[in-house]
C-alpha cells in the first residue's frame, strides 16, 4: 500500500501529526481540513470553514509572527488553484518555517468530483517553482510522504508539497465555532511564546 | 509616475507634518507591524518609509484579499497590521473580509485610497468607489474617511482602538480632499 499511489490523505494527515504533534496546522476548507479533525481534534489545529484559497495567506502571515514555530499549511487543489498569488507571495517573503502540503486530487471532490485543472492540463509544483519557490516537491506514495517529511521538517524552506491522493471521502468535521476555534488557537500559540498579546489585548 | 496635487513627504525643519507623516507615526505607535498592501500612487510615498524602516515587516499581495489572509495569521501569531490598498482592493476583498476576519472576529486597520469621487478622470473608477461605504455597511464594518490633516491622528489612534474593541477591521477612507487627485484629464 505504501508503495503505491494515490495516497490516502487521512493516512498522511495522520502521519503529520503524529511527527509533528507541536506544529500549527492551517487547514483549508473543505477535505484538508476534516481529516485533520478526524487525526483527533487539538488545539493546535486552525480550522477554514469558508474563504477557499486563503489557507497559505494565514500561513504565511502566522509564520511570520512565530518565527520559531513550525507551521504547517493543508489545501487542496481547488484552493490553490483559486490563489496562486498566495505561492508568489509566499516566495517573496520565504520564511524558513512554512511547510505548504497540497494534497492533489484533480478534482472538486467536495462538490462532486468536478475535474480541477491539475486533472488536465495544470501543475502546481510547477505553477510554485515558477513563483519563486526554492524548495518544491510532488510525492505520488505514502512512503515518499513519510521520507519526504523528515526532510521538510529538519531544512529550512518554505517548501510546497504537492501530493497525489485518492478521493476517499473525509469521515469528521471539525468544530465550527470560528471564535472558539480561535481563541484555543491562540492560546496555544501564546503558551509557547513570550509575546503576551492576549493580555495586552484585553 | 503620476504627479499628485499632495504635500510633499520629506520635510525641512519647521514644516508642517503631512498626512503621510502623520500616519506614519501613529502605525508605529499603534503596533501596526505587519504591513500588508498592493501599490497605489496615494500610498506610494507611505510604503517608500515603511520599507525602509526595520520595525514594519512588509507584504507585497498580488491581490488585496490575500492580505486579509496574511493578516488573519499575523493576529494569530501575536502581531498586528493594516491593510493598504485602494478602493477597488475592498471589491476584491470582500469575502475574505465576510468568511474570515469577520466570522473569526479578527481586528485590523484597512487604510483605502479613495477613488471615483472628488477629481476623479477615470470612468472604471466611479463605481466601485461609491460602491465601498455601502459595502462596508452591509458587512458591518465600521468606516471613517480622513478630510483634513490635523484630523488624522485623532482618526487613526481611534480606528485602531475600536478595531481591536470590537475584534473587526476598521476601514479609514483617504479623501482625495485631503490628499489630492491625479492632474490627468
Amino acid at each position: 500500500m505504501r508503495d503505491k499511489g494515490p495516497i490516502n490523505r487521512l493516512e498522511a494527515t495522520q502521519h503529520l501529526v503524529s511527527r509533528a504533534p507541536q506544529a500549527l496546522i492551517v487547514a483549508g476548507p473543505g477535505n484538508a481540513k476534516f481529516d485533520l479533525a478526524a487525526t483527533g481534534d487539538r488545539p493546535q489545529h486552525f480550522y477554514i470553514w469558508n474563504s477557499l484559497g486563503l489557507a497559505p495567506s494565514v500561513g504565511l502571515g502566522l509564520a511570520l509572527a512565530q518565527p520559531q514555530q513550525q507551521v504547517i499549511v493543508l489545501d487542496g487543489d481547488g484552493g490553490t488553484l483559486m490563489n496562486p498569488g498566495a505561492l508568489v507571495t509566499m516566495a517573496r517573503l520565504a520564511p524558513p518555517n512554512l511547510l505548504h502540503i497540497v494534497w492533489d486530487n484533480g478534482q472538486y471532490q467536495l462538490t462532486g468530483g468536478q475535474p480541477t485543472a491539475t486533472a488536465t492540463v495544470t501543475d502546481l509544483a510547477a505553477m510554485g517553482r515558477g513563483a519563486g519557490l526554492q524548495h518544491v516537491t510532488t510525492v505520488t506514495t505514502l512512503r515518499e510522504f513519510e521520507a519526504g517529511l523528515e526532510t521538510w521538517l529538519a531544512e529550512p524552506g518554505p517548501w510546497l508539497v504537492v501530493a497525489k491522493i485518492d478521493d476517499s471521502p473525509a469521515p469528521a468535521r471539525p468544530p465550527k465555532d470560528p471564535v472558539w476555534i480561535k481563541l484555543r488557537f491562540m492560546e496555544t500559540v501564546a503558551a509557547s511564546s513570550s509575546y503576551l498579546f492576549l493580555k495586552e489585548d484585553n | 509616475m503620476f504627479k499628485m496635487r499632495q504635500t510633499p513627504v520629506t520635510l525641512k525643519k519647521g514644516d508642517p507634518m503631512s498626512w503621510a507623516d502623520i500616519v506614519f507615526e501613529r502605525l508605529k505607535a499603534n503596533q501596526l507591524k505587519v504591513v500588508c498592501y498592493v501599490p497605489d500612487s496615494v500610498l506610494a510615498p507611505l510604503i517608500t518609509r515603511a520599507e525602509a524602516d526595520p520595525f514594519f515587516t512588509m507584504v507585497p499581495l498580488t491581490r488585496e484579499e490575500e492580505g486579509v489572509g496574511v493578516l488573519t495569521g499575523a493576529y494569530l501569531g501575536g502581531w498586528r497590521g493594516v491593510l493598504m490598498m485602494q478602493v477597488s482592493g475592498l471589491g476584491n476583498s470582500v469575502n475574505a473580509l465576510a468568511s474570515l476576519a469577520i466570522p473569526y472576529q479578527i481586528p485590523f486597520l484597512m487604510l483605502i485610497s479613495q477613488r471615483g469621487e472628488l477629481g476623479e478622470f477615470n470612468p472604471a473608477q466611479i463605481a466601485m468607489g461609491r460602491a465601498a461605504r455601502p459595502v462596508l455597511d452591509a458587512l458591518d464594518i465600521q468606516h471613517f474617511t480622513l478630510r483634513r490633516v490635523d484630523e488624522v491622528a485623532t482618526l487613526m489612534d481611534g480606528a485602531v482602538k475600536t478595531a481591536y474593541t470590537a475584534r473587526r477591521p476598521v476601514a479609514l477612507f483617504l479623501s482625495t480632499e485631503m490628499v489630492g487627485w491625479k492632474e490627468e484629464k
